[in-house]
């Protein structure tokens, strides 16, 4: 009996221990499971819109680090907010310190990018799929890799390089910062594959528009030879993009306008899509919006914007007279609800009222390269390398389009000067200001020329600060302030990682 | 038999449902029937033809009787024996006659010969009583003189006094002394009361065999056989005596003598009649160890229960709720209703949560409902009212209209006067504070949203019932609480029923079903940016109300100062209500086979389903600062649901010869739980009123959907020699869902051993130790609160638009670690039980040492690896303590009892290892509180600047080291790291303070004078900090918000440099970090309840007892702290010390009454 009664039990028990190994597996319902996708092409093409999407929150949270920190744009004064933490203030006031955490934050998700990139590029490399179109994919997948080198080594100098997955922290823990020349030479690499995979702009379909070309591709090489004063090969690599059928649009303002996405003028825009119940919304420009506004600038009642990145005076003033683009590009105030003009200017650039319905979901796309852009660029290289004689021709017709008298007769300093200048206007507020002023200046000079701004800025600030007066360590730009500081919590976790100069 | 039933009943009363019953037949009872010749008739009709003939008196067991045909023929035979010979004789029944008049039936088996040797010596008995009480005069006897009698014979008063047998008697405790109110029932029937004043009882009518259970409150219940006396003298022998008491424990229970572990028992009882909305209010100060914060004042929260310190990193540090056997996890809810709590039982070390396995580190809380008693059959009604208000002398006192306005002014003045070093002239000053002694209003803020005398009512009904095999109880009840601000409350319904049965001798089984609906009207309290902050910081210039009676829209927004919404007007009309509904169900089979073995199936499961809804209007202003209404109205909506469900079958074996004593257990548990929501948000609105989600413009929603599922496997043996050497060991293997695929179970085994060293011969002579038992444990116990899925990497979506058109796309989202495993917690503890002078005193001592290991930490990985973090089971944490409690009770003078219970645990907690190159976690925020966890140190201590005074002189500033922005007045931090520049990073912060106490304490103190007691719980905590984060707000003197009363002694000028600590309100800049000036001491001790009752004696047969009291929960605070609530904590378990305001805590008076019938 007794023996009956146990083996009766020991047989319940195995009945429950025989579902056990699928009563203990829980995937999350609400995700996908890594271990059985990167598969068909289908997936593949997932996973490489991922790093696209991906690219849609890193342009959206990359004004404070290429315009706000410059001499284009600065904070509409709130007490209440400094700026999650003094972090975005920070950045303002030239006050970077290893522990800021908006630093740490377009590190890391740079990397996080890389992460899938390079994960999704390993899966490639070992799947089954078509090769043209696992060549396709790869091009793109390297464009984005080059294209985050790129910002990567910009902002901070030497970095680490990855290239494949990391399956491991310990693996991690190995890494250290390699030159930037090595860093350059990947960015190079992967854009040279880009270019000899990706489809001219003219060749993709309709339906597959918002894909990077090999247009985007030459461009950004464009950049990188620029950036290394390599100007025979800027102009070389920028001269294949002039015959892409890219030309410029007749009017400044329908460049912006989202009636007009993925325009001629456009090589590279980063695609959003207004009222998307998808979360597909570009809501970046309320971000950019007067404060406390209650309805007047944004069309809703009662509502406000966030009062960061707004035009300082100085480039308000920086206009000349008459140039068409400055009402496309900003406001100067507005008038609130009671009647009242209020002196707070703000981006209107990437503003337009009737284009979506859906309170803040706006469908503006945000421009990453122009071919405005690489006129200028053009413009710039060929100055350096033989003079302004044969860069007119890419300079002038911008100044024309925005109804400004074309220039001549410039030697090849003021040239350089004017280009920089042209630039700051045409392509203002689309994240080129920093780099253009890092190209073009040494630290030394860029240390001058912003301690300059911010003294200005003290001294007449765009915004009121009502009683809270600037702290005297306030737009104190120093020479190794030009590169970033590697964040503090990677440092502190790796060893091996170094700190850039000046702030140890 | 019907109209001899029927007499009966008129002459004597009740007589019931006994088995053997005293059976009586008069001749004055005809029977109307003439019986024929050779006719079959009843027994009990020839027994009544027969007492009529020959005027005997027949006794017999009914139940044996009763069904008994016979055949009778009449006039054939002249004596009672030849006609009871013949009629018996084709039966299996005998007779005896005595005194020629009483005539036994009796079954001849051996059982029939000892009902008629009983029936014989109850009779002799009765005879020789009646000898000796002549004279007795008690009031039963009396009363039973004016029965008419059934026959005028000598022997009557006899015979009369044998069938409505009384029983007096009285009841006395181990002193001698009487209790009052000692339940006396006749085992087996609703018959029953209840001592009176001077501990005496009677009952009527009572079959003299019978027994009486006699029960009373902290006294062992005792079951009497009558045997025929009608006297008894009844001692009642005390709880802390038991010994033999049973005390729950995982899966199973234990006699108390056997238990070898840290366990508290909660005698629910004892808490005391207080105002519980949750069910873990009654632990508070009870056990030694066992620290329950009320965090806010929240009508029916749950409070804040850490048992034995802060354990881990990584994981949650809250305990494993067991409700009768369901392991329903982390929390108890709002549903349980406290009085339908029996008993609750508190695991804490090792030996004794091991058996709950991965669930087991933080301590199990084990709870127990009511059953019906066996034999008892009740009807209670319990029901307190009570009012709660804000004691004034915790208020918190802002400037009012006048003051502030006068802040306003002297603060625009002083920049003038500093930043431009020039007189400002009246004419300059902003319009709007230029004449401050004009100020219209003067609004408290804190006063406006405060509701006086909150009501607060609870009512239950409770009916037991435990006769026969089957018992029953059915528990209704009902609480209603209103907050202490205004338009919040909470309600809750519920609904309680068991049945528990024998069905025979080898199977029982049980189900507990329970049901309950709570809710009601919330509002978002916690934080400055809530209701309760805002009250505080709102501008006290602005009234409530305009002239027309509407409300006033919008609050500040002029002169500098923040704008925000009406903080009344946001209670009545933002409105924000949940509701959450619960059934849960346990049942079991035990079926009980070869003597020794029992096994026990049981199936639990809790179906639950919450809904929160939340709609703000557009008449209100916005979140944050300076929006005014209106604003678009939003909806907010959530439906949850939730299925636990969890089989346990359960094999045991116990069995005990000669000293040795042996049980054991194995068992198979499995469980899983799933949740789901789905959550909708609704933006702009045609209306106010229709409030529903197909209203909304703009429309959005989501759902979700997580569960995580366990099994394990269990076995316990334990092993006592002699009642003085005890043993125990257990073992459980556990698998959970929430662990990676190489690391899916884990093992968690535990032994304890003690020694009784009072039953050793050695000790015997040491006559005032009554128990001494020393104890030891260890054991391996875990901690899965991490989350469900953190063991599998996922793709979560990244979509993008190509051709104008979505296209889908993935990322991955998580570093996976695919080792992730079990947190583990070894823990050893050693304890010392002693009860002594006659169990006056008992005593327990308790020392462990609890070490968590491999603990699941976000740990910081290289962001090049695409994540910052990663789960890592990582870390080492040390939690040592002591633990001591004694209870002490005796008699002062006569009727005069003193008890006292203290308790006081000691806990020291200590990061012993993080990671490698983690040797530290943060968490908190600039311009929040940091916490840090630092290798060394104690976890999440208090982290900030530390602030060495005021800069007083522009040249003190220029002498220190750089602080950006620093002007005389200015909080001067210490520049920790000496490099000469105070950073904003966490270069410069150091350990400010350290939220846990050195020690936590309860006291309570009883005493009880006749029917009067009274109960008094005192609590405490020693030597720890908080930082009250609000401050940084309501001492915030830059002119945006309403600031403390105090900051007008703030540092205006060197000449005027005020209280010397309060910073000038000219700048305000690295006063709003983290830095030691929020820090405060936060020791405190709690007059937490005093209750005073009054008990009634009972009313015999009608009422069993009647209890008024008077309760005050909450009364007294003894603290420097100054905020109103030194158990606050806005933070986390890891991020302890943090107050920025919540629903403030109310004292609440009330009054009490609890009936049994």
């Amino acid at each position: 009996m007794r023996k009956i009664i146990i083996i009766v039990f020991i047989g319940i028990a195995l009945l429950f221990n025989s579902c056990s190994a699928d009563f203990l597996e829980k995937y999350n319902p609400t995700q996908l499971d890594e271990g059985n996708f990167f598969l068909t092409e289908d997936q593949f093409e997932q996973a490489l819109n991922g790093v696209y999407g991906q690219l849609q929150g890193y342009i959206g949270s990359q004004w404070p680090f290429t315009e706000y920190i410059s001499d284009n744009t600065t904070v509409h004064f709130n007490i209440s907010d400094r700026g999650q933490g003094p972090s975005l203030e920070a950045i303002e006031y030239f006050q970077i310190v290893p522990g800021t955490g908006n630093i740490s934050s377009l590190y890391n998700n740079i990397y996080s990018s890389l992460g899938n990139i390079n994960n999704t590029l390993k899966k490639l490399s070992d799947s089954g799929i078509d090769d043209d179109v696992r060549a396709n994919f790869e091009g793109q997948l390297k464009f984005f890799r080059a294209f985050y080198y790129f910002e990567l080594v910009r902002f901070f100098g030497d970095v680490i390089i990855v290239t494949e997955p990391i399956n491991s922290p310990e693996e991690a823990y190995t890494f250290s910062r390699s030159p930037a020349s090595e860093v350059y030479d990947l960015i190079e690499g992967d854009l040279n594959f880009a270019i000899s995979s990706l489809p001219d702009p003219g060749s993709i379909s309709s339906s597959e528009i918002g894909r990077i070309s090999k247009g985007a591709a030459l461009s950004l090489l464009g950049k990188v030879y620029l950036t290394k004063k390599q100007y025979g090969d800027a102009v070389s690599t920028l001269n294949q993009v002039l015959n892409m059928g890219y030309s410029l649009m007749p009017n400044y303002a329908d460049v912006f306008d989202p009636e007009n996405k993925n325009n001629a003028e456009s090589i590279l825009e980063i695609q959003y899509q207004a009222d998307s119940d998808l979360g597909e919304w570009s809501g970046f420009i309320y971000n950019f919006y007067p404060r406390e506004s209650y309805g007047a600038v944004i069309n809703y009642s009662g509502a406000n914007g966030g009062g960061w990145n707004i035009p300082t005076l100085d480039l308000i003033n920086f206009y000349e007279e008459g140039d068409l683009r400055k009402v496309v590009s900003l406001s100067e105030g507005y008038t609130n609800t009671d009647g009242v003009w209020v002196p707070v200017p703000f981006i209107t650039k990437y503003f337009h009222e009737d284009s979506y319905t859906v309170r803040g979901r706006l469908g503006n796309n945000w421009p990453v390269i122009r071919y405005a852009d690489v006129l200028l660029m053009l413009a710039e290289a060929i100055n350096e390398q033989s003079g302004p004689e044969d860069a007119y021709r890419f300079l002038n017709p911008l100044r024309e389009r925005a109804a400004l008298a074309p220039l001549d007769n410039l030697d090849k300093e003021s040239f350089r000067e004017a280009v920089l200048r042209e630039r700051r206007i045409e392509l203002a507020f689309e994240n080129h200001r920093w780099f253009d002023l890092k190209r073009t200046m040494s630290p030394s000079e860029l240390s001058t020329f912003l301690n300059e701004h911010g003294a200005h800025e003290r001294e007449n600030p765009t915004t009121s600060r009502g009683p809270v007066p600037f702290s005297p360590g306030d737009y104190i730009f120093e020479p190794y302030e030009v590169l970033f500081p590697i964040p503090h919590a990677q440092i502190l976790i790796n060893e091996n990682l170094t700190q850039n100069e000046g702030y140890n | 038999m019907v109209i001899i039933n029927y007499l009966l009943k008129r002459s004597f009363g009740r007589l019931g449902m006994v088995c053997l019953m005293l059976f009586l037949v008069s001749a004055n009872s005809l029977s109307a029937t003439r019986i024929m010749e050779n006719q079959e008739i009843s027994l009990l009709e020839a027994i009544e033809l027969l007492s009529k003939k020959y005027e005997v008196y027949f006794t017999y067991d009914r139940t044996i009787v009763s069904h008994v045909m016979v055949s009778y023929d009449d006039d054939h035979r002249s004596n009672v024996n030849d006609e009871l010979q013949n009629l018996l004789k084709e039966t299996d029944l005998n007779f005896q006659i005595f005194d020629t008049q009483f005539v036994i039936i009796y079954k001849k088996d051996e059982q029939g010969l000892k009902s008629l040797r009983q029936m014989k010596n109850m009779m002799e008995g009765i005879l020789q009583e009646e000898d000796h009480k002549k004279s007795d005069k008690s009031i039963a006897l009396e009363r039973r003189s004016s029965v008419p009698l059934l026959s005028r014979s000598p022997e009557y008063s006899l015979i009369d006094r044998r069938v409505v047998m009384n029983i007096s008697g009285v009841v006395t405790d181990e002193q001698g002394e009487p209790l009052v109110g000692v339940n006396v029932q006749v085992k087996g029937s609703s018959i029953g009361t209840a001592t009176d004043i001077d501990g005496k009882f009677i009952i009527e009518d009572v079959e003299d065999q019978a027994v009486l259970v006699v029960s009373y409150i902290g006294y062992q219940t005792q079951e009497i056989n009558i045997s025929g006396s009608i006297s008894l003298s009844i001692t009642l022998i005390a709880d802390s005596q038991l010994l033999d008491e049973v005390v729950v424990v995982g899966y199973g229970t234990k006699r108390k003598r056997d238990i070898t572990s840290a366990i508290s028992v909660i005698d629910v009882e004892n808490v005391g009649d207080v105002p519980a909305s949750n069910a873990s209010r009654l632990l508070q100060g009870q056990a030694a160890g066992v620290v329950v914060k009320q965090l806010t004042g929240t009508p029916g929260e749950q409070m804040n229960v850490i048992i034995r310190g802060v354990g881990s990193l990584g994981a949650g540090s809250d305990p494993l709720y067991v409700i009768d056997g369901f392991a329903v996890g982390t929390s108890i809810g709002e549903n349980l209703n406290p009085n339908d709590i029996e008993s609750i039982s508190i695991l804490k070390d090792a030996a004794s949560t091991a058996i709950y396995g991965a669930r087991g580190s933080n301590g199990v809380v084990l709870i127990t409902t009511k059953n019906a008693k066996k034999g008892v059959a009740d009807l209670s009604f319990t029901s307190y009212f009570g009012v709660q208000n804000l004691p004034k002398s915790r208020r918190i006192n802002m400037m009012d209209g006048p003051q502030f306005a006068r802040f306003l002014q002297e603060s625009w003045m002083d920049r003038i006067r500093y930043f431009q070093n020039r007189e400002p002239s009246l004419d300059e000053v902003p319009e709007g504070i230029r004449y401050p002694e004009q100020t219209k209003y003067s609004t408290d803020w804190l006063d406006a949203i405060t509701q006086q005398n909150a009501p607060f009512q609870n009512y239950n009904l409770t009916l037991a019932s435990g006769q026969g095999k089957i018992r029953s109880l059915v528990s209704a009840g009902y609480l209603k609480q209103e907050g202490a601000l205004i338009e919040t409350d909470f309600n809750r319904y519920s609904l309680r029923a068991n049945v528990i049965g024998d069905i025979n001798d080898f199977i029982s089984m049980g189900v507990n079903l329970s049901g309950a609906y709570s809710g009601g009207k919330l509002a978002a309290t916690t934080g400055r940016d809530a209701i309760v902050g805002k009250a505080l910081w709102a501008d006290p210039r602005d009234p409530i109300y305009n002239q027309d009676g509407t409300f006033n829209p919008y609050i500040g927004g002029k002169d500098g100062v923040f704008g925000t919404a009406n903080p009344v007007m946001e209670l009545h009309q933002h409105e924000r209500k949940r509701y959450s509904n619960n059934i849960t169900t346990n049942g079991f089979v035990e079926v009980s086979f070869l003597k020794n073995f029992k096994f026990r199936s049981s199936f639990s499961a809790n179906i639950g389903s919450s809904q929160r809804k939340d709609f703000r209007p557009t008449t209100l202003a916005g979140g944050g600062f300076n929006n005014p209404p209106p604003q678009s109205a939003q909806l907010w909506e959530w439906h949850d649901k939730g299925i636990n469900i969890a089989a346990d079958q359960l094999l045991s074996y116990s069995r005990a010869f000669n000293e040795h004593r042996v049980d054991g257990m194995v068992g198979f548990s499995a469980q899983e739980d799933t949740w789901k929501q789905i959550h909708g948000y609704g933006l702009e609105f045609p209306n106010n009123e229709i409030r529903f989600m197909q209203q909304a413009e703009n429309i959005s929603s989501t759902s979700d959907e997580s569960s995580w599922s366990l099994l394990a496997y269990l076995a316990r043996l334990n092993y006592s020699f002699a009642d003085k050497y005890l043993f125990s060991v257990s073992f459980r293997r556990e698998g959970s869902s929430r662990f990676g695929a190489d690391n899916k179970f884990g093992n968690f085994p535990a032994v304890s051993v003690g020694w009784r060293l009072s039953e050793e011969a050695f000790m015997s002579e040491i006559s005032w130790i009554d128990d001494f038992k020393i104890r030891g444990s260890y054991g391996i116990t875990g901690n899965n609160s991490i989350g469900n899925y953190n063991n599998s990497a996922s793709l979560s979506s990244s979509g993008y638009i190509l051709g104008n058109q979505y296209a889908p796309g993935v990322v991955l989202n998580s570093f996976v670690n695919r080792n992730i495993g079990w947190e583990e917690s070894k823990q050893l503890d050693i304890g010392l039980d002693l009860s002594s002078f006659k169990n006056k005193l008992v005593f327990t001592a308790e020392y462990y040492k609890k070490t968590t290991n491999n603990m699941l930490l976000p740990v910081s990985i290289p962001s090049i690896t695409g994540f910052t973090s990663t789960f890592t089971n990582v870390g080492k944490v040390q939690n040592l303590g002591a633990e001591f409690a004694v209870m002490y009770r005796t008699r002062i003078v006569n009727n005069l009892n003193f008890r006292t219970n203290f308790n006081i645990a000691f806990n020291r907690n200590k990061v012993l290892e993080i990671d490698g190159e983690n040797d530290e976690l943060w968490t908190g925020s600039f311009y929040g509180v940091h916490n840090r966890s630092l290798v060394g140190r104690p976890i999440g201590m208090i982290t900030g600047y530390k602030v060495l005074g005021l800069f007083q002189t522009e040249e003190e500033i220029g002498n220190s080291p750089t602080q950006d922005g620093a002007i005389p007045g200015s909080m001067k931090m210490w520049d920790a790291d000496g490099n000469g520049v105070i950073t904003y990073d966490t270069k410069d912060m150091v350990e400010i303070g350290n939220p846990h106490p050195a020690f936590t304490w309860g006291f309570t103190l009883g005493a009880d004078y006749k029917q009067f007691d009274l109960n008094i719980l005192f609590t405490g905590a020693q030597n720890y900090d908080i930082m009250r984060e609000i401050e940084k707000t309501t001492l915030n003197v830059d002119g945006v918000f309403n600031v403390l009363e105090r900051a007008q002694n703030r540092f205006r000028s060197t000449d005027m440099p005020g209280d010397g600590r309060s910073p000038t309100a000219n700048n305000w800049k690295w006063e709003r970090e983290s830095s030691s000036f929020y820090v405060y001491d936060a020791s405190h001790a709690r007059l937490k309840s005093l209750t005073f009752g009054y008990t009634l004696s009972p009313k015999a047969n009608i009422l069993k007892g009647a209890r008024f009291y008077f309760n005050a929960d909450n009364l007294l605070l003894f603290t420097d702290y100054p905020g109103s609530n030194p158990d606050i904590n806005t933070g986390d378990n890891r991020s302890q010390g943090r107050d920025d305001e919540a629903y403030p805590v109310p004292r609440t008076l009330s009054i009490g009454l609890n009936i049994k019938f």
